[in-house]
């Protein structure tokens, strides 16, 4: 059996362990765009505020390949899949293949504005980003950050860190509208705003000025800031440039089944670039994070190699930490005004305690919370399992709450 | 390889098992020493009040494959294969909480630890008492339980008892063995006082 996987992010190499666990002696070529040994991108924005070395981002050994013999061919982008002939081409090789993963992960959405070729202004997506951000932190003062996602939201955090002056322009209200409610959204903004952060709302920016170097940014409003590093934080899109949507069916990402595979038998898809139902919003969905790249690739590696498994489906979730606030969020946290939907809140301010929690009937669907959040996995189970609940709701809003509360005994109830 | 089984219904709450883990995970490894350390031990074995405040010990389960280990940014939860544990690096845990959002029976706190470097916030959870099984003991939560909540034996074992019990159960002429009286009053005094606090709820929410 000759497997390809396309991309050496974490979907991709978790697939190759997987495959390799199973099929000790299958060929396995893995294609990556990136040649530095597989490595931990979500940890970057640490390598960025300084709480890490770039050392600590591997998260293989070096002789990650070699120990598990895989042939990788790194340095270049795959331009096209030949699903007559598999076979997938890269860097002007072709490569056969029987079984093929595309794992390609995402790449970030670009701007518009005019000048954003000038120096200092980058995206923070790869090792490579950061390193260059870093080279130009050397004498900057004054940062700009577009965007207030989660990728904004760490570049902001990570420069406030290095003592910079930070602004951040959005379009919501609040920073991580996609991730936390607004209640919750409020509480990051009013700790980056005490932490010197600037928050400009419902404004963008249109061009940028520098001899080389961005030196000034010009804002829809008329206005100018001066800056002299920008990072761009406008959310990511699947990579999927180079995949005939004539014969593999995609959407926002690549359309898989719950084993992963596409449309075309053989083909599989895993990690940012896929697209399947999300377990809390029961609608086809792409979720962009780790922890689902990483189960996505244990599923795709199996059925690749010949086990039947299925995923029962993704769910968006994160937990973040930034200084005196924990914030953790999972499925639907901004339900629609809707019959078919009931929140529950619990908000202490003074303790910097919230929590809410999203129902559907006896479902939870949603989950958000400030400090506290050491439970917080018991309520992302209970919306992964779908599990009907058996305890009154309101026993998992409670801050007592631990896995013997949701135990139902009906020995003592 | 025998592990920790937990039998909830003969838990009775009294948390025992909690100082004598923070003990055993302390540096001076005695009672009266260890609550005068800095950092302060901690106990990685947690009982929670169930909804009519019966106990519940909870602890890692040490599952495989593991959510937590799956979920790890920088890799530093990893399977002792001898002692078939899932054990956390003090060292790589860049103390990031994913492993809070993977397990779902939250049993990994976030604290300074004597094994962790000084000063280090990092995911603390349940080593099976690995450093006194290899000195011939058994876990320190185990060792202390008097209700028999917590036993170490051979995983097999216990569920080959469990089956057994079940098909007694379903036998003619079957009884069920039941729990020590004890159990059945206890838990019908905190039944009753949940209920009475319905009735008359207290002034202040929670």
């Amino acid at each position: 059996m000759r497997y390809v996987i396309i991309g050496n992010g974490v979907a991709g190499i978790t697939t190759a362990e997987t495959i390799r666990q199973y099929d000790p002696k299958g060929g396995i070529t893995l294609i990556g765009d990136e040649s530095a040994a597989p490595y931990c991108r979500p940890m970057i924005s640490l390598v960025l505020e300084g709480a890490i070395t770039p050392e600590k981002l591997p998260i293989r050994g070096s002789r990650f390949y070699d120990d598990l013999n895989i042939q990788a061919v790194l340095g270049n982008r795959v331009t096209d899949i030949d699903v007559e002939k598999r076979t997938v081409a890269v860097g002007g090789s072709s490569y056969g293949f029987d079984r093929l993963l595309i794992a390609t992960g995402a790449d970030p959405r670009p701007i518009k504005a005019e000048g954003a070729a000038l120096g200092n202004i980058s995206y923070m997506r790869n090792q490579d980003h950061v390193q260059t951000m870093l080279a130009g932190l050397r004498d900057a003062r004054r940062a700009l950050v577009l965007g207030g996602g989660l990728v904004g939201f760490k570049a902001a955090y990570g420069l406030l860190r290095r003592g910079l002056a930070v602004t951040m322009l959005i379009r919501s209200g609040y920073p991580l509208s996609m991730q936390v409610d607004e209640e919750a959204g409020m509480m990051i903004r009013d700790e980056l705003v005490r932490h010197g952060l600037d928050v400009r709302v419902d404004i963008e920016a249109i061009a940028f000025e520098g001899n080389g170097r961005v030196r000034t940014a010009h804002l829809s409003d008329g206005s100018r800031l001066p800056c002299d590093i920008v990072v761009i934080g406008k959310g990511v899109l699947p990579a999927l440039a180079f995949v005939p949507r004539d014969r593999i069916r995609t959407d926002l990402g690549i359309v898989v089944d719950g084993r992963m595979e596409t449309s075309v038998a053989g083909i599989f898809a895993a990690g940012d670039v896929a697209e399947y139902v999300d377990i809390a919003r029961n609608t086809p969905w792409v979720n962009a994070i780790w922890p689902e790249a990483v189960n996505q690739g244990r599923i795709a590696g199996l059925n690749m190699a010949g086990r039947r498994v299925t995923y029962p489906g993704s769910l968006s979730r994160n937990v973040i930490r930034i200084f005196d606030l924990d914030i953790m969020a999972g499925g639907v946290v901004d339900p629609p005004q809707d019959a078919l939907y009931r929140t529950l809140v619990f908000n202490n301010a003074n303790k910097k305690l919230y929590r809410k929690l999203v129902f559907q009937g006896d479902h939870l669907v949603g989950m958000v919370m400030v400090n506290g959040i050491e439970q917080g996995g018991l309520l992302l189970a209970a919306i992964q399992s779908r599990a009907q609940l058996k305890v009154p709701r309101e026993t998992l809003l409670e801050p007592g709450l631990n896995y013997g509360r949701l135990l139902w005994r009906p020995a003592i109830a | 390889m025998k592990q920790v089984v937990i039998h909830p219904e003969r838990c009775v709450g009294c948390m025992q098992c909690m100082p004598a883990c923070a003990t055993a995970h302390s540096r001076t490894g005695q009672l009266f020493t260890a609550i005068m350390e800095t950092p302060r031990p901690h106990s990685r074995v947690h009982v929670g009040a169930g909804l009519i405040g019966e106990g519940f010990p909870n602890r890692c389960r040490h599952c495989d494959p593991a959510p937590c280990q799956l979920a790890c940014l920088p890799g530093a939860i990893f399977r002792d294969s001898q002692f078939d544990t899932v054990l956390i690096d003090p060292d790589k845990c860049i103390n990031c909480a994913s492993c809070a959002m993977a397990c779902p029976f939250g049993v990994i706190r976030y604290h300074a630890d004597t094994f962790a470097p000084p000063g280090k916030t990092v995911a603390v959870k349940c080593d099976n008492c690995i450093v006194r099984q290899e000195q011939g003991q058994i876990p320190a939560c185990v060792e202390v339980c008097k209700s028999g909540a917590l036993t170490f034996e051979e995983p097999a074992a216990a569920l080959k008892r469990k089956t057994d019990a079940v098909a007694r159960s379903i036998s003619v002429g079957a009884t069920i063995e039941p729990l020590p009286p004890g159990f059945g009053l206890l838990n019908a005094i905190k039944k009753v006082q949940v209920e009475l606090r319905q009735a008359r709820p207290p002034a202040a929410g929670f």
